[in-house]
């Protein structure tokens, strides 16, 4: 746990709107590679921010530091004022492998079940919260199956669920739409937005899909080639709630779609066959 | 397995009973030596009338028992060892030469010196069996302690869990297959060790029941004997495939 | 260089305990002499030839049983892998003589032939041939279906396309039966010497427990230890030479 500089107390001290996430020259090395450099960034409270950038620069690395399963080699990362210094239940991760994240051997019922377990809520009361949850989600049907007989997009939809039964403050999801078909994705892409609005998560989503990251955001910020520091950050001024339909054929969307492809076009050399994101 | 009147089934019953057809007109025509393959007409009476006074059923409890007590034992410790090792790459590191180098020791070459410790005991016979039993279910568990996705231990991590929860929701489960394929093949080397140790021992079993048949030429006692060994390694197998399937649920159902 | 540091903790410290401990006379049992004395016996075993002729006689033994297995099991594996119905019926007979433990066999396999090379050569035997059987019926059934076609169209007889397309096509996998089954036929071998054979490493053994020359009992195990490692040493090894010549196949 490192003492807190004298950039981060002025950066509390001086705040004005509330700030859920503050990360203040934030520097991620694997040995001697940089992967991540003097990144800083305010995130608000229930702002929902999307992250792209090419491959390999670092966005599944920077989402990890915030929930605390990566440290720091520089700089620090202040969650409601407080330095973050490992994981913990108020910030929840949704991993784009949903296979590997969910537990095959409990159903759908008991994986949610898992969150609630961790948080000690009392067994007579978890069924009622279990069953309120999937509901929302649209699992109630599949409560008793197992992940493995479920589709790509229901299997993430449990995650979701057993995301949120852990009660977090902030969301953070890992290219999480990824692996599914384009209908799914669309589907859950609203699903999201419904939940997020509703309880007022801050959330941080990573895609690579630019149209994704533009329908979804209230801010758009692109992280450059390794090492990656923040290129640009765009505010999404669309209407919300968001629609597939109009939203997608509004100009302004055109627009903030045309400026992010030419700055990643500009950012990535032809060769782009490096590492992990 | 559907219908047993299925023709296939019938075939291989046929085919069975050929092979035994053939025994049986081999030693009426004593073209082989009827001492030491009796018909099969004769074996079956023998273990008929052995069943029925109840002279099998001992040894059969006795080997039975003392295979699946060093099975038992092999298994608790191999699974406790196999996640020790499998979850610490620190313990990994320091234990797997040393066991790298016993494991290729055959179990029965650890028989001399329990009978120097243990004399020719029941405890002689249950620590070879276990010390021979342990070796599947140790690497299985070691491999799928080894091998819990690391999504999971983030999301364990993320939840909050503390060692032993981690170890009972997470760890254990996930490693589950692998140990029960182990613990499989554990039983099948108990059942052998049993049967070696009851030999070299003369130990009351189904091994030493063989043995001493031999040593007065009743060659159909001897079958009999390997036919109740036939019925226990069937039933042992099943009953680890019973096991797997109600505990493995999950692995058989598909979208 | 670390990991060999590490991985040598263990049986060092073990060692110097041992060794200590006897020395400084806490540690009286008979059955655990010193590792001082350990050393000597086998060296001594060693020099005088005698666990090198034992560990020939188990080893041409051990062999002369698997190359038995290995013939029957490839032979009678491929008829059954290419006839799948030949399969299905001879399957339950196999299911039911598979789990008698070879070893079960000893007093018959003793009244037949009495002491010596056959006794054990037939068990050892015995105890390959499933693997052998088994991995063979899937790899011969794995092959891939076009080469059988090909063999269809060219018209060969059932031998002949055994030999030149099932059998080579099928190798690398039965190649690893073959590895595990020799891991089997060793210790197969031993314990059919330990039980009942006069002959080999196994009887060496039961001999040094039983006259109590304890201190060569466990040189004997130590070099079980190493023989079993340099086993599984060659055959990795093994597995990787042949089967990297058949894989563009």
């Amino acid at each position: 746990m490192q003492p807190l500089r004298k950039d981060v107390v002025a950066a509390r001290a001086g705040a004005e709107a509330p700030s859920a996430l503050s990360i203040r020259n934030l520097a991620v090395r694997f040995g001697a590679r940089t992967i991540l450099n003097a990144i800083n960034l305010d995130i608000r409270e229930g702002e929902f921010l999307c992250i792209v950038g090419s491959s390999g620069s670092g966005k599944t690395t920077l989402l990890r530091v915030l929930a605390g399963l990566a440290r720091p080699a520089e700089g620090a990362v202040l969650f409601e004022g407080t330095e973050i210094s490992g994981p913990s239940r108020d910030r929840a991760i949704i991993f784009q492998d949903y296979s590997k994240a969910l537990l095959p051997w409990r159903t759908v019922h008991g994986n949610v079940a898992l969150s609630l377990e961790a948080r000690n809520v009392p067994a007579g009361e978890r069924n009622a919260v279990i069953e309120k949850l999937l509901a929302k989600m649209g699992l109630s049907q599949a409560q008793e199956q197992f992940p493995g007989q479920l589709s790509g997009g229901m299997q993430q939809r449990v995650q979701i669920a057993r995301c949120l039964a852990q009660e977090p403050k902030l969301l953070l999801m890992d290219e999480p739409f990824g692996a599914l078909d384009a209908m799914t994705r669309q589907t859950l892409q609203d699903e999201i937005l419904q939940l997020a609005a509703e309880r007022r998560i801050t959330t941080v989503f990573i895609t690579h899909d630019l149209e994704e990251a533009i329908y979804l955001g209230d801010r758009v910020i692109v992280l450059g080639q390794s090492p990656a520091t923040i290129i640009t950050s765009i505010e999404i001024e669309l209407p919300r709630p968001r629609s597939q339909l109009t939203t997608r054929e509004d100009s302004r969307f055109l627009a903030y779609r045309h400026r992010l492809f030419e700055m990643l076009a500009h950012e990535s050399p032809p060769d782009q066959s490096r590492g992990q994101s | 397995m559907r219908r047993l009147a299925d023709p296939i089934n019938l075939a291989a019953l046929g085919f069975a009973l050929s092979l035994l057809a053939a025994w049986q007109l081999l030693a009426d025509a004593h073209l082989i030596s009827p001492i030491f393959f009796p018909s099969p007409l004769r074996a079956l009476t023998v273990l008929q009338q052995r069943l029925a006074d109840g002279s099998l059923w001992l040894p059969l409890a006795a080997t039975s028992l003392r295979m699946i007590v060093g099975w038992l034992l092999a298994s608790v410790i191999g699974i406790v060892l196999g996640a020790a090792i499998g979850t610490s790459r620190f313990a990994r590191e320091l234990l797997d030469p040393t066991l790298e180098f016993i494991r290729p020791l055959p179990a029965s070459a650890v028989i001399p010196v329990a009978i120097l410790f243990l004399g020719l005991s029941n405890k002689m016979s249950v620590t070879v069996i276990a010390f021979g039993a342990i070796w599947p279910v140790l690497l299985a568990s070691v491999h799928g302690f080894s091998s819990i996705s690391p999504e999971l231990i983030n999301v364990s991590q993320v939840l909050g869990f503390g060692r032993r929860d981690f170890l009972r929701k997470i760890a254990f489960p996930s490693a589950l297959p692998d140990i029960v394929a182990g613990l499989r093949v554990s039983l099948a080397i108990a059942l052998i060790l049993a049967v070696v140790t009851e030999m070299q021992s003369s130990l009351p079993g189904l091994g030493w029941d063989i043995f001493s048949a031999q040593r007065v030429y009743r060659s159909a006692d001897i079958y009999a004997g390997l036919i109740m060994l036939a019925l226990l390694g069937f039933a042992a197998n099943h009953l680890i495939q019973f096991l797997e399937r109600r505990v493995l649920r999950w692995r058989n159902l598909r979208a | 260089m670390r990991r060999l540091l590490l991985g040598a903790i263990i049986p060092v410290s073990f060692l110097i305990i041992w060794e200590g401990s006897s020395q400084a006379g806490l540690l009286t049992l008979e059955s655990l002499s010193r590792p001082s004395d350990i050393l000597v016996a086998g060296y001594a075993a060693l020099r005088d030839g005698s666990l090198m002729l034992a560990t020939l006689q188990t080893c041409e033994t051990a062999l002369l049983g698997l190359a038995i297995a290995a013939v029957a099991g490839i032979g009678v594996g491929a008829i059954l892998g290419l006839l799948p119905t030949a399969e299905r019926i001879a399957g339950p007979t196999i299911e039911a003589l598979r789990p008698i433990p070879a070893i079960a066999f000893m007093p018959l396999a003793l009244m037949v032939f009495g002491f010596g090379v056959r006794l054990e050569a037939s068990i050892v035997a015995y105890a390959c041939i499933w693997p052998i059987l088994i991995v063979t019926v899937s790899a011969v059934r794995a092959v891939e279906g076009r080469l059988l076609e090909v063999a269809a169209v060219l018209e060969l007889p059932l031998w002949k396309r055994m030999t030149k397309i099932v059998l080579p096509a099928a190798f690398a996998r039965i190649n690893v039966g073959l590895r595990v089954a020799a891991a089997i036929s060793l210790v197969v071998a031993i314990t059919v010497e330990i039980v009942l054979n006069p002959r080999g490493l196994g009887y060496r053994l039961i001999l040094a427990q039983q006259s109590l020359q304890v201190g060569l009992m466990w040189a004997q195990i130590l070099w079980l230890c190493v023989l079993g490692y340099v086993l599984n040493l060659v055959l990795s090894h093994l597995g990787r030479g042949p089967a990297a010549i058949w894989r563009p196949l």
